[in-house]
């Protein structure tokens, strides 16, 4: 074996000296938990996807956390906060080793944020193993344990099930559900076609079955409207998210069938999307658990906030991520003083009612997810833009 | 016999758009993926930040246009400029590595997509952004009794325009001419005087107008957000392959045939949509490794000839 060159003795020197920091940095951050005394400061890791195809929900949901902070002095429950923010990125592959290190090296008291269900779905065996509970507020997969998952948004079918029943009681005839063939599209289009179902309503699709596009390929959906025309639909039912949200909505307002109400789950009009989709989204009918035009107090307050240091209004992803702070507050406000990460869970279990700017709400016993009301909005002009406008409510789904 | 007429018009009714549409998207592929195979078929460069010049086209048309003509038309001469720019700074960065195998330039071009699609992205922020366009085109307009988007329509005789244009400056110029020579024997042009190299950043500069301009002019069908660029790619490398590497017939053949299948082929037969496209690339290349058949001018690419 050859004796070592200077190049590679310098190079081990590096990795060595490169080790030997990451050491002290991490036994740094370790440090200064239970003090005694005087509340401690509480650790909270909050997981999103800053850069990549989710960058806007993952911004919104870092800002909505981050705007409860600054309306609470930077306080949940008495305690001083110490907020640590990682990118989850595009998934699971870059989700898994952010998280790990809020959980091993940060040692969060608790985690929160997460916009991709895969990415709930890979980080899940670290919560478990380190036992802190996990308050998401965006994607939420089948899991089989949720006793420290709770998640402040929704579960992906239940728009489609909260407006199922206004759908066959307004439309005259059959309706066409179209959506991406992916995990989320399955949820989102099942939510809407089981209900419809169930209580009467008749598909247009010729099999009875929901049309799949490919998903994320499908640029151009023009095919699948001449599909829709022949059905002889009087209705479409569909979901889409950004880009591809985008692309329907523009492409059907320009189509054979933009006479057609068009009813959705409503991300197709939600966010960023509405901007690039401009005068097209008009009148599209759209179901979600929250519209800033919300009279509420709670709401008032919090679009206000908002609007401070952002152009647009808020959407529900910041809304969700919000409540995951507010729902934090509480829980560690009863937990008692320094409360450990099962003692927050705990106390998350016992919570009630919580006054959110998308109204009352409160957790399932059953799938720790809300159980919440659903309102029918309408895009319409509001002065110079064009907003998601609430026109009637709906169900109130959830558990 | 009127009745049979009838049902014959009955049945092909549904797929008169689709099969319009297909035209279109066809057209706008063919404009984007043209600068591809001109950068492959003469330069000899792989060029995976096509992609990336077709979107810089893109956002110049979103935050230039205002509805009017005039903007519309400042956006198109900017988008161009700013491609043909684009173009030449890869030409220059490609220069040290101009000698070097396909590996090296797709590894670079890929990193200055890479870099160049970050960068957007941190320009004009995460969302998809509208583009406005002039009313007139907003609108649909009434073909065989089927609604369909004027903007539509009127890009495919913009791109027809195009594609006679490119075909004309590659066979009947002095540019297109010595283009061609530098393909065919590029030791001979360098002895009649002509640096090849000038040759190359030429053609490289060419290649980002034609990207830029396909990103003004197609923006309003690809509109600008950060997927473009990979969209954009993925589909002009399809076509290049299918095209049969450096024809300008091919490459509108291809071109066409990838519109066709990602629309009248999806509207025919829905259930296969999403193996279509590369079942029929992969089709193609079983059947003739070369790509499709075009004759006319062929422009062909070191070591295969």
């Amino acid at each position: 074996m050859p004796f070592p060159t200077g190049t590679s003795r310098r190079r081990a020197l590096a990795g060595a000296l490169l080790a030997l920091g990451l050491t002290v940095a991490a036994s740094g951050c370790n440090s200064g938990a239970n003090g005694g005394g005087a509340p401690d400061t509480i650790k909270i890791g909050l997981l999103a996807s800053l850069s990549g195809t989710y960058e806007a929900v993952g911004t919104e949901i870092r800002d909505g956390f981050e705007l409860y902070l600054k309306m609470h002095d930077n306080k949940l429950g008495g305690h001083k906060v110490e907020l640590v923010v990682a990118d989850e990125g595009n998934g699971a592959p870059t989700a898994v080793p952010a998280a790990t290190k809020l959980i091993k090296q940060d040692r969060v008291h608790v985690l929160t944020g997460i916009v991709g269900g895969g990415s709930v779905a890979a980080v899940y065996p670290l919560l478990t193993e380190a036992k802190i509970p996990f308050v998401g507020s965006n994607g939420r997969p089948e899991l089989k344990d949720v006793a420290r998952i709770w998640t402040t948004s929704y579960l992906s079918d239940e728009p489609g099930e909260a407006i199922a029943e206004y759908v066959r009681d307004n439309v005259k005839g059959e309706v066409f559900a179209i959506g991406p063939d992916y995990q989320g599209g399955w949820d989102e289009l099942r939510g809407f076609t089981d209900t419809f179902a169930k209580i009467g309503g008749r598909l247009a699709n010729p099999d009875g079955k929901t049309l799949w596009t490919p998903f994320p390929a499908t640029t151009n959906f023009t095919p699948y409207f001449a599909q829709i025309k022949a059905s002889g639909a009087e209705a479409v039912y569909t979901f889409y998210a950004g880009g591809a949200a985008v692309d329907f909505v523009k492409q059907y307002a320009q189509s054979e069938i933009s006479h057609l109400p068009l009813y959705a789950a409503g991300f197709l009009t939600e966010g960023g999307v509405l901007n690039a989709q401009g005068e097209a989204a008009k009148n599209i009918y759209s179901v979600l658990n929250y519209s800033p035009d919300l009279d509420n107090a709670e709401n008032r307050s919090f679009v206000a906030a908002w609007k401070e240091d952002h152009d647009g209004s808020p959407t529900t992803y910041a809304m969700a991520s919000y409540d995951a702070a507010a729902v934090l507050d509480k829980a560690i406000g009863a937990a008692g003083t320094n409360p450990t990460p099962e003692e927050i869970n705990n106390a998350i279990a016992g919570l009630g009612q919580i006054d959110s700017p998308r109204g009352t709400w409160q957790f399932s016993p059953t799938t720790h997810s809300p159980v919440q009301k659903w309102y029918l909005r309408q895009v319409r002009q509001d002065g110079r833009a064009l907003s998601n406008t609430v026109v009637g409510d709906l169900a109130t789904v959830g558990g | 016999m009127t009745g049979y007429a009838a049902r014959v018009t009955d049945a092909i009714d549904p797929y008169l758009i689709p099969a319009l549409d297909g035209v279109a998207y066809g057209l706008l592929l063919f404009v984007a993926a043209s600068g591809l195979v001109l950068c492959f078929g003469v330069a000899n460069i792989l060029n995976l930040a096509h992609g990336t010049l077709y979107a810089v086209g893109a956002y110049t048309v979103a935050a230039l246009a205002d509805g009017g003509w005039a903007s519309l038309l400042l956006a198109l001469a900017v988008g161009v400029v700013a491609g043909a720019g684009a173009g030449g700074l890869l030409a220059g960065l490609l220069a040290p590595v101009a000698r070097r195998d396909h590996l090296t330039q797709a590894l670079l071009t890929f990193g200055v997509a890479l870099a160049g699609g970050a960068l957007l992205v941190a320009a004009f922020g995460p969302d998809s952004l509208p583009v406005r366009i002039p009313a007139a085109l907003e609108g649909t307009v009434e073909v065989a009794g089927h609604r369909y988007a004027a903007y539509r329509l009127g890009f495919i005789g913009v791109a027809m325009v195009i594609a006679v244009l490119l075909a004309l400056a590659v066979t009947r110029t002095r540019a297109g001419m010595l283009v061609r020579a530098a393909v065919d024997d590029p030791e001979m042009v360098a002895s009649l005087g002509v640096n090849p190299a000038r040759i190359r950043i030429g053609v490289l500069c060419t290649a980002g107008a034609l990207a830029g301009a396909a990103g003004v002019l197609g923006a309003p069908i690809i509109g600008p957000a950060p997927t473009t660029a990979d969209t954009v790619l993925l589909l002009s490398l399809v076509v290049v392959v299918l095209g049969g590497l450096g024809s300008v017939r091919g490459t509108l053949l291809a071109a066409l045939a990838v519109g066709e299948i990602q629309t009248l082929g999806v509207a025919l037969a829905p259930t296969v949509a999403p193996f279509l496209l590369f079942a029929a690339m992969a089709a193609v290349l079983a059947v003739r490794a070369r790509g499709l058949p075009g004759r006319g001018l062929r422009l062909r690419w070191g070591g295969t000839t």
